[in-house]
């Protein structure tokens, strides 16, 4: 029996891939939960894209939103960026290590 | 496009030859990839690599090989004792270069995102994780997407 590494990966990374979507995170992530009228308004993207791209990372479980008056308000969740990041982080510094080792080999007296 | 990969370099005051040596004999792999125990290695494309290390035994099978500038193997860290194939493994590539008087050697390693692991090794992503800042996780993965576009 196997389980996905992380839920619905390929789209993690893709809906990350775009500049303008981790612009929104780091601005979700910074200063609260926010409406796209007010994302757009901080943000250099129209109201319009702004809103396709929340969806998107609405649709992966990075934010969710919440009726609020006549908008929705965006907030941001970390834990599928933790576990990605987190195994990443372990993938790179497995690396780190083995690098200084080959290093080392390679440098030393054959 | 990002893709979903880790990116490693190192400069290392030693000949193209001498790392590509060090990549590919079995006795010096048993020392870089982590437990001094010589490595089983076929070097020809659908060839073996037995890796041993982390405590488990690996099997990667080789996808290119290209002496001394280029090696590319698929290996299913997820599945100790598996032999590697497209959809339980993601894929490792060592590119040599002469720079200066240096070599760079880049490690890729790409297909994360499609990789599955089998039930009770999940938590390969440790909860260290989770006392770390926004500001820090959304760094790490923007730097390492951010690699993988470049």
């Amino acid at each position: 029996m196997t389980i996905p590494l992380l839920d619905h990966a390929d789209e993690l990374f893709a809906a990350l891939a775009e500049p303008n979507r981790r612009l929104l995170l780091e601005h979700l992530g910074a200063h609260g939960a926010a409406t796209a009228t007010a994302l757009a308004a901080e943000l250099p993207v129209t109201r319009q894209a702004v809103a396709q791209h929340l969806a998107v990372l609405e649709s992966v479980e990075l934010v969710s939103s919440a009726r609020a008056g006549r908008e929705r308000r965006y907030t941001v969740h970390v834990e599928p960026l933790t576990a990605a990041a987190s195994w990443m982080n372990q993938v790179a510094a497995r690396w780190d290590a083995r690098l200084a080792a080959i290093k080392a080999l390679a440098e030393s007296p054959e | 496009m990002a893709e979903d990969r880790v990116e490693r370099t190192v400069h290392i005051a030693a000949p193209a030859e001498r790392v590509w040596d060090i990549l590919t004999k079995p006795e010096h792999i048993g020392h870089w990839f982590g437990t001094g125990t010589p490595a089983t290695v076929d070097l020809q494309p659908g060839g073996r690599f037995v890796f041993a290390g982390h405590g488990e035994r690996y099997l990667a099978r080789v996808v290119a090989v290209d002496p001394p500038r280029y090696l590319a193997y698929r290996w299913a860290s997820a599945y100790p004792d598996v032999l590697a194939d497209e959809t339980n493994s993601t894929l490792v590539e060592f590119h040599v270069a002469a720079d200066g008087a240096m070599t760079r050697l880049t490690v890729c390693e790409s297909g994360f995102a499609s990789l599955t692991i089998p039930a009770g090794r999940e938590n390969f992503a440790s909860h260290e994780s989770h006392s770390r800042g926004w500001t820090e996780v959304m760094q790490g993965i923007v730097d390492y997407i951010d690699k993988g576009a470049s």
